[in-house]
């Protein structure tokens, strides 16, 4: 199967157990438990000498097709499928941090995200560093012993930075700390978070996965880079060895806070995986095309999109997303009136809060995402009050730029 | 010689290999398993080296996929 390309591997993947039936798409297993034959059996099951499903919360038939896809595709140790983006993140994070510990994470990222470092786990005793992408050395100094995860996008969303993850990755690997790249936007076709250098990958599978958002989730995958030896949190799971961190968000922080992802969110996304690389190439052409049409707007004042040659940004993302630049442009009008204007004057294009669909989809960050927080905390995230995030989707192109040019006129 | 696998004591031929355990217990998914002899979690590369000894405790483990509860 590694021999196999990309799309081959989205499409066959790896199931667990050929369907009784023969079904060439995994079968929705929807029910919550199943039967064991014995006493002995469900023991066994148990104390983990089976391969067997006993609850769904824990594991499930449908559930683990998807995350043997995902975890083919990203060359893992392993992969925990869960119901969002933000539970993968949270999970993630509370399964190798503990109470007086640290993350350093980049300052431009999504707003829950943001909220999530700085207010949900604040709270639970774990303090979130920021520190700007575009200076690496910055990092260096906000990491001390207690710091356990360095966090980033692949391209932040919305401030639209792209990170030299490999320099970054190799300043966190020199102090023993975990790399947690949330590839969203990217996605295990266009970026490789294992040769990059990430210990975990995070997807919101929401997005560009699931085919055209088809629900909610999320996914969580061991990139096969860390020993996960010295992170005090996993001391309990030694044992174990490399497993120690897939070990214990199965075993126990998963489990036990329950953010399992649904078996028929599963069989969307694993059906949405068999057209992701056509989807993602369909976008970052129509992103493309569009993002060069915004440029040579007047009533725009700056385009942000790494695939434009004067993007600074250009080269690094050139050869980090194997010359494809992703479905997102954050884009500037005057004021936030024009913002307005412009966004309740477009018919094709949908006025909604997501990314990565067929459809393509815009925002005024700053008065939606971003709207609890601080002006100084927007600026510092990049989301001013005259910014636009369009997610491009697949529809055909000419359409697209027909309803931007008569929003704008 | 006795070998306790998944908590039985059981016989086996004398310095039997690891993977030839393996196949002879018909080890269901030999790909997922991990497997701890002695209280230690094998590492794949080391599997095929191990030389089973009298009393050594081997478990066959899937704790990731189906089966962690």
């Amino acid at each position: 199967m590694t021999t196999h390309g990309f799309e081959t591997k989205a499409i066959h993947g790896k199931t667990p157990k050929q369907d009784v039936h023969g079904a060439i798409k995994f079968p929705i297993y929807s029910g919550a438990a199943f039967h064991f034959e014995s006493a002995e059996a469900i023991e066994d099951a148990f104390a983990f000498r089976k391969p067997a499903h006993a609850y769904s919360r824990v594991t499930n038939p449908s559930v683990e097709a998807f995350e043997r896809k995902m975890n083919v595709l990203e060359d893992g140790r392993g992969a925990i499928a869960v119901a969002s983006g933000m539970a993968a993140i949270t999970n993630a994070v509370l399964n190798i941090v503990k109470q007086g510990e640290n993350i350093v994470s980049s300052g431009a990222i999504f707003g829950n995200t943001y909220s999530l470092f700085i207010h949900t786990l604040k709270g639970l005793g774990i303090e979130t560093r920021f520190f700007d992408v575009d200076k690496p050395d910055e990092a260096l100094k906000k990491i001390d012993g207690k710091t356990r995860v360095l966090f980033l996008e692949t391209i932040s969303n919305p401030k639209m930075n792209v990170p030299d993850i490999k320099k970054l990755a190799d300043i966190a690997h020199e102090k023993n700390i975990a790399v947690i790249v949330d590839s969203t936007v990217t996605t295990p076709y266009l970026f490789s978070g294992k040769a990059a250098g990430a210990d975990v990958v995070i997807h919101s599978s929401t997005k560009l996965i699931s085919g055209g958002a088809t629900g909610i989730g999320g996914v969580i995958i061991d990139s096969k880079n860390s020993s996960w030896s010295g992170f005090p949190a996993l001391k309990p799971y030694a044992k174990f060895g490399k497993w120690a961190f897939l070990g214990r968000l199965r075993s126990e922080v998963y489990r036990n806070t329950g953010a399992a992802m649904s078996p028929h969110i599963a069989y969307l996304h694993s059906l949405g995986l068999e057209t992701l690389a056509l989807r993602v190439e369909k976008t970052c052409e129509n992103t493309m095309k569009i993002a060069e049409f915004l440029n040579n707007q007047s009533q725009v004042v700056s385009v942000s999109y790494p695939g434009l040659l004067d993007s600074k940004y250009h080269e690094l993302a050139k050869k980090q997303f194997k010359n494809r630049f992703g479905g997102i442009i954050a884009f500037k009008l005057l004021n936030r009136e024009k913002c307005f204007d412009f966004i309740n004057r477009l018919k094709l294009i949908k006025r909604a809060s997501n990314l990565g669909d067929n459809t393509s989809l815009i925002i005024h960050p700053a008065s939606t995402i971003f709207h609890e927080f601080s002006a100084s905390e927007k600026e510092a995230m990049g989301v001013t009050e005259n910014l636009i995030r369009l997610s491009v989707g697949i529809e055909t192109v000419d359409d697209l730029i027909s309803d931007i040019l008569q929003a704008m006129e | 010689m006795k070998l306790k696998i998944n908590g039985k004591t059981e016989d086996a031929t004398e310095g039997v290999r690891l993977t030839d355990l393996i196949v002879q217990r018909g080890v269901e998914s030999p790909e997922m398993v991990s497997i701890e002899l002695n209280g230690e979690i094998l590492e794949k590369d080391r599997i095929d080296a191990v030389i089973l000894k009298e009393n050594d405790e081997i478990e066959f483990l899937y704790f990731m996929g189906g089966g962690a509860k």
